[in-house]
């Protein structure tokens, strides 16, 4: 089976250590990893497209040395094999200006304005992920326990997902 | 790890296609030859599933068509040697055959269920009478999931029925059992409750096909009155051995979901057409139109009043139909080219009494159900019955009819492990129960089953083959 990462892209290690604390129940199913900046990330990135995994969910800071969170997440999106990977701003330092760019452009699918709560976090992480398994016509049965049990139940009975054998 | 199950599987079964056409396997034609090839193809394929089992299905007929029919590549040669080969309209006809075109009624009645939430609002009025006492609730919980998986597929009852009952799950003490109890009632209810009716779950495809093509034509209601006893009893069973292994702690435990009846034209058109067809179906004994005719009713009439669009049926699960059609065209080649009665007169079967056979189908049926495809396990396992039948090698008091009966239902009790049933996958991958939770109950369920079965085919079925 594929495995389907989660990469968090800060460069401010306590804050990496920080996410990884507050989503680790996930990590057995969604393999968490970190990077720097967004030369970091495109490196992971490429490491993950020559496994054959994917990138479930990206959640990115905005201001880093380096590129800027919200570009990466457009040069992410427009990769076809990352189209369905949910994207989330981390930050504290975006402007209107780049959060409008990254909801146009990027297809932003959720902002968490810094600091945040720990089971906030969890709840957004585990959110995206449902839509992602939704969004990418997964047998959802594997993540049902970890995710949203219910919206991912609902799926298989309205879309006739897994049928009798 | 995976890709090498796939390949061991692929080339397995294309050995299997290919060896028994240099053996030399005394009794059986060439035409046998093929169809053993086919048959141990199939077999490996839907056992070791290196591509899907209704892909599995497909190639069966393909290759029927192009080794055994008359349009076949060596239907000259085998005329030849004194086999006649099947038409190839034969087995193509398996994919339209009357019992496929009852399913595909199912089907869109299904379909216009979920659309107009029939099936929820059915649920609420079913589960209204059992209160909220966490014992009779789990009653209710397993007798509306059997009666909605009776006409709909007992996976998509089993996945709605979950959206219902995690909400109020979560609200639960965490180490309530009684959790656990409202988390297996549902995939044992729809297991359980596909028996109920032809059209319940596909395995009973296979059986009322088979017994079609020996002459025994059952009618949609002859089918309720041999199965819905034994579901009830099973229901009832079932319900005690819950409550027995996983005592609920609440008190009280209050299913409220939101169902608002749709009284739109077209909701109204569709709750008019479900009831007729399902009226039509059970009173089959009164007006004498069979099952299979009636069925096409829901099929032209949903899409007619615009209950059913294009999308929904695309959505039908059309891989459902061509599987048991696989394992009808499967049956067919077995019986036709003797290869049914070569594989049975392998065996000395006037040594076992017609009691000790039917046993031994039916834990076979039961242990291989646990493990692969219900469906599958019918298909493999229904035409050697037949061919034993045909043959006469178990003797004047071995009855077939009983016999297909009792390998379609044992398989649907099948229910130990996540992987016995789709209901029970789904069940397990909401983590509220463990798999040995599961096993446990399973076990104790699919034994006794097993045993009310039997009593059925000894001493109730009778009455009516």
């Amino acid at each position: 089976m594929k495995k389907i990462y989660i990469l968090c892209v800060d460069d401010e290690p306590e804050v990496l250590d920080a996410v990884q604390r507050n989503i680790a129940d996930i990590e057995d199913t969604f393999p968490i990893i970190t990077a720097e900046s967004a030369d970091d990330a495109r490196k992971v990135i490429e490491q993950i497209k020559s496994e054959g995994n994917d990138l479930g969910l990206i959640l990115c800071d905005h201001v880093m040395p380096g590129d800027h969170g919200v570009d990466l997440l457009i040069e992410i999106g427009n990769q076809p094999e990352f189209t369905q990977t949910r994207k989330v701003l981390l930050t504290g330092q975006a402007g209107l200006d780049a959060t409008v760019k990254a909801v146009n452009k990027g297809q932003l699918n959720h902002y968490i304005a810094k600091p945040w709560g720990a089971e906030e976090l969890m709840q957004i992480v585990k959110d995206q992920l449902t839509e992602y398994i939704i969004k990418t016509n997964q047998n959802p049965i594997p993540y049902m326990a970890m995710l949203d049990a219910a919206k991912l139940s609902e799926y298989i009975y309205k879309n006739g997902i897994l049928s009798d054998e | 790890m995976k890709l090498d199950k796939k390949v061991i599987g692929s080339v397995l079964g294309i050995a299997a296609l290919i060896l028994p056409q240099f053996l030399a396997l005394e009794g059986l034609e060439p035409a046998g030859q093929l169809a053993l090839g086919i048959f141990l193809m199939a077999a490996i394929f839907w056992i070791c599933e290196p591509i899907p089992i209704f892909a599995t299905s497909l190639l069966i007929i393909l290759l029927q068509v192009f080794l055994l029919s008359d349009k076949g590549l060596f239907a000259a040669s085998l005329v030849e040697s004194g086999y006649i080969p099947q038409s190839y309209k034969d087995f193509y006809e398996t994919m339209a055959s009357p019992i496929i075109i009852l399913f595909l009624g199912g089907f869109s009645l299904a379909s216009a269920a979920v659309k107009f939430g029939i099936d929820r609002t059915l649920t609420r009025f079913l589960l209204k009478p059992f209160g909220t006492n966490p014992k009779y609730v789990c009653l209710g919980l397993m007798v509306s999931t059997a009666t909605l998986s009776a006409f709909m597929s007992n996976t998509a009852t089993t996945a709605m029925m979950i959206t219902v009952v995690l909400p109020i799950i979560a609200a639960l003490d965490k180490n309530d059992p009684f959790k656990r109890v409202v988390a297996l009632s549902i995939p044992i209810g729809a297991n359980i409750g596909g028996i109920a009716t032809p059209i319940g779950t596909p395995p009973n495809a296979i059986a009322l096909a088979a017994l079609r093509e020996q002459g025994v034509d059952i009618a949609f209601s002859t089918w309720m009155m041999l199965a819905v006893p034994l579901v009830v009893v099973m229901l009832i069973i079932a319900w005690r051995i819950l409550l027995f292994l996983f005592p609920p702690a609440t008190d009280k435990f209050e299913i409220n979901f939101d169902t608002k009846i749709n009284k739109s034209p077209v909701a109204i058109l569709a709750y008019v057409v479900f009831a007729v067809t399902v009226l039509l179906w059970v009173t089959e004994k009164l007006h004498g139109i069979s099952s299979t005719v009636v069925a096409f009713i829901p099929i032209a009439a949903l899409p007619a009043l615009s209950v059913l669009d294009q999308k929904d049926i695309r959505g039908f699960s059309w891989e459902v139909l061509w599987l048991v059609a696989g394992g009808i065209s499967l049956g067919l080649s077995l019986k036709h080219t003797g290869l049914a009665g070569w594989i049975i007169d392998l065996v000395n079967w006037s040594s076992l009494s017609s009691l000790a056979l039917l046993i031994a189908f039916g834990l076979v049926a039961f242990a291989v159900a646990n493990l692969i495809s219900n469906t599958v396990s019918a298909t493999i396992l229904v035409p050697l019955a037949v061919g034993l039948g045909v043959s006469g090698a178990a003797g004047a008091d071995f009855n077939m009819g009983i016999s297909i009966v009792t390998i379609g239902i044992v398989v649907s009790l099948s229910m130990i492990l996540p992987i016995s049933t789709p209901p029970n996958a789904i069940a397990m991958g909401t983590g509220v129960i463990e798999t040995k939770d599961m096993a446990k109950s399973g076990i104790i369920i699919g034994l006794i089953g097993f045993v009310i079965t039997l009593a059925c085919s000894l001493l109730y079925w009778p009455l009516f083959f």
